[in-house]
């Protein structure tokens, strides 16, 4: 069974799982419900256009619904209960921002596949994904979709209420600034950022002003503007089709799956994942890099980064027992990134440095971080023998997959799914305990396959065999009728005359 | 680009860290924001990125220091980790001659990159070890100002010198942002307004006649 031959890497995918579902040759990718590019594209750019067009109709729908809400709470208090938008009736015709959202969907379960391919024995255990006819979005899902941009936009007008005066005018430019950007849809990436760029330079000096230069409070205000933006313009200018971002993460993606063999040693990485903590710092970091790729807010998307970095540095700072300095984190930070092979790396980098407050980048911790994560992307794509202190044949021969580094150093290697010298962490101790179990549940079941073929075999060939009994006794025993030589009781047999005659009853004087 | 602060009351400054390992970058940083040498139970998490606030004749800064990876099979990143930098710490340790050849190089590449925008420092680490000196002061200090930048000595060990580079750095920094702010007129509000049509609407005509955000107090 597949479970016995696929155990050993946990890692390893089957490639039947990566190929395009359309049977075109390409890889598939799950975010493109598995399908590749090119298929997608066929398929799918038709109604995506009329997806974004429903879409800008809808946000400028939901504009209008907003500032009326937004009137009416400044108003009424009680007012604004009416109008606002959970389960508002016009939210039945969220047709293409529901499907959009399912694509989300799909990006978080396929998410939780990518961790569970970690630890699972095979990835034919993931979950499959339905194909995308047929499928009818659940209400439920386009509820939760609205329900989230509604849920922004109210968060935003309650921000804003409490700045009085200058909340009216954010609100009133952000209006301007996103019907402004529904006329923008064919403008180059480049472009969309600049846009949004000079909208937040240009407000945030406004701020200044009301604010009185406390950048503070500047800063509080343009996080908010950020979130509402970008939650608004994010399926437009994420990964836009007039870039080649998605080629970029294609092949990023491939580029990190080549590298799979790439150990924690030749990275000279301080992290021992032989001790508990430390693992779990390691598994918790690959988590959160993955997770970054399901936020909408750049902000958001950086946090994610930022968690997984303080993962590193707990895992480090665990190691050597002192602060971990840029020499110790990049090359963690490194490793993680292999390890987690992170969805749409390149679109989500370039989204961030496009779409990012650009003060958040420039001086703040966040922007540190992401600054090693785009580092630990450069360093990827053009990592060498050299990088990785190996000779150019060694590297050759690991890329081709003609050797394999991990068989000589299985030590501390953590993906193993093997039976490891000690249990070191609870998490990796019922991890490979219930490996045991599922291979032992499929060892047992293999048997009763086995017994109960054997069964079926031997009911199949019981009737032929009982047949050949028969005919062989048959043979042996051929049937005779002898001739009837048996006297039958009631004939009128001559015998009887031989026979005494009957007693007859006696009477006894007394 | 003005990643030093607009408005000119508090100012943010980005400063990368470059240098050869071991010759106390790591050190220099922990010393200046937390006060620690080499002690192993310190509980600072990293020393990768720091902050650091400071009070500048009556101006807010915040200091945000950037570690940079000094290996150098990741040399090549150096643009990545610089870029947007208001400053650079370019640290040499004065017993080892190679490191300050690294420092050349560093200050090489950083002037063909970003230009005169970043104020550069170039740092003699572990005055301590003065008897094993291999770097010679007035090589060292014509060096610096052959290519406008500052020399300063230092022991992170000692504590000595730190304080006074890093005050000196921002003073500089200051000086550029305040420069370049005069360059784009008083008032940074006019900056790089409607390009591309995207502009800060001014009052259109609304039910509230509100006024506009400068129009208050
Ligand atoms: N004597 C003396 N030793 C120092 C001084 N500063 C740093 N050191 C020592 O030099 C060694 C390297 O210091 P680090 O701060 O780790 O150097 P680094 O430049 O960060 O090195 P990398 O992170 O490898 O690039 C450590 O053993 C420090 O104790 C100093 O001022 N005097
Ligand atoms: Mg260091
Ligand atoms: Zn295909």
């Amino acid at each position: 069974m597949s479970q016995r031959t696929e155990r050993r890497g946990g890692i390893h995918v089957d490639q039947s799982d990566l190929l395009c579902k359309k049977g075109c040759g390409y890889y598939g990718n799950a975010g493109w419900l598995g399908l590749c590019s090119k298929c997608w594209r066929e398929d799918y750019q038709r109604v995506r256009q009329k997806q974004i067009q429903d879409d800008w109709a809808l946000a400028e729908k939901l504009q209008r619904e907003e500032e009326a809400a937004y009137a009416s709470s400044h108003g009424a208090q009680t007012q604004s209960q009416s109008t606002a938008p959970q389960p508002h009736p016009g939210h039945a015709s969220l047709g293409p921002f529901s499907k959009f959202e399912e694509k989300k969907t799909n990006e978080k379960t396929r998410k939780v596949t990518t961790v569970k391919k970690f630890f699972s024995p095979s990835s034919r255990t993931a979950p499959k994904k339905e194909t995308p006819e047929g499928k009818t979005p659940s209400p439920s899902v386009s509820r939760r979709a609205s329900f989230d941009t509604d849920q922004v936009t109210k968060d935003f007008a309650d921000f804003l209420k409490n700045l009085h005066k200058p909340g009216r005018e954010i609100q009133k430019q952000c209006r301007a600034f996103i019907v402004n950007m529904s006329g923008k849809k064919d403008l180059g990436a480049d472009e969309l950022s600049e846009c949004v760029q000079d909208f937040y330079q240009n407000l945030a000096d406004r701020l200044m002003g009301h604010f009185k230069g406390s950048s503070e409070s500047v800063e509080q205000v343009m996080d908010q503007v950020e979130k509402y933006i970008m939650t608004r313009l994010y399926k437009s200018v994420f990964c836009p089709e007039t870039t080649d971002d998605e080629k970029k993460d294609l092949a990023t993606q491939n580029r990190i799956r080549a590298l799979h063999w790439v150990t924690i040693e030749m990275l000279c990485v301080s992290m021992d994942e032989e001790i508990p903590e430390v693992s779990e710092n390691v598994v918790k970091a690959i988590t959160d890099v993955i997770e970054m790729d399901s936020k909408r807010v750049p902000r958001d998307k950086l946090g994610c980064i930022t968690h997984c970095s303080k993962q590193i540095f707990s895992a480090i700072r665990t190691t050597k027992n002192e602060p971990a300095s840029a020499d110790d984190f990049l090359p963690a930070l490194i490793y993680i990134v292999l390890k987690a092979n992170p969805p749409r790396l390149q679109s989500n980098i370039l989204y961030i440095t496009r779409f990012c407050n650009p003060s958040r980048l420039m001086t703040g911790e966040d922007g540190y971080y992401f600054t090693n994560l785009c580092c630990a992307a450069a360093f990827i794509e053009k990592l060498d023998a050299q990088s990785l202190n190996l000779s150019p044949e060694e590297f050759e021969r690991y890329m081709s997959g003609q050797a394999s580094p991990r068989c000589n150093s299985s030590e501390g290697d953590w993906t193993r799914a093997e039976p490891p010298p000690a249990p070191v962490n609870p998490v990796l101790a019922q991890l490979n305990h219930n490996l045991e179990v599922l291979s032992g549940l499929s060892s047992r079941q293999e048997t009763l396959m086995e017994a109960a073929q054997s069964l079926q075999a031997d009911l199949l060939s019981w009737p032929g065999s009982v047949q050949r009994e028969v005919d062989d006794v048959l043979a042996k025993y051929p049937l005779e009728v002898p001739s009837r030589t048996v006297s039958a009781i009631d004939d009128n047999d001559v015998d009887n005359d031989n026979l005494p005659p009957p007693l007859t009853p006696q009477v006894f004087a007394g | 680009m003005a990643a030093g602060g607009t408005g000119g009351r508090t100012y943010s400054f980005k400063v990368v860290l470059l240098g050869e390992g071991c010759v106390g970058k790591t050190s220099l940083v922990l010393r200046y924001c937390e006060n620690k040498f080499n002690d192993k139970h310190i509980t600072t998490l990293q020393a990768s990125f720091l902050t650091k606030k400071l009070n500048i004749t009556g101006k807010r800064v915040n200091l945000a220091i950037w570690d940079t990876a000094g290996q150098e099979r990741f040399h090549a990143l150096g643009p990545i980790y610089y870029r947007d930098s208001n400053g650079a710490v370019l640290v040499y340790d004065i017993t080892d001659e190679d490191s300050f050849q690294k420092v050349k190089n560093w200050v090489k590449e950083l002037r063909k990159m970003l230009g005169n925008e970043i104020c550069l420092c170039i740092v003699g680490n572990k005055i301590d070890l003065d008897k094993d000196r291999h770097v010679s002061v007035e090589e060292a200090e014509s060096y610096a100002e052959s290519v406008g930048a500052k020399h300063y000595h230092s022991s992170a060990k000692l504590n000595k010198g730190i304080e006074e580079l890093f005050l000196d750095l921002c003073k500089r920094m200051m000086e550029t942002a305040q420069a370049e702010e005069r360059l784009k007129g008083n008032g940074a509000s006019q900056s790089a307004s409607s390009r591309r049509g995207v502009q800060i609407v001014d009052d259109e005509p609304q039910a509230t006649p509100a006024g506009g955000c400068c129009s208050s107090g």
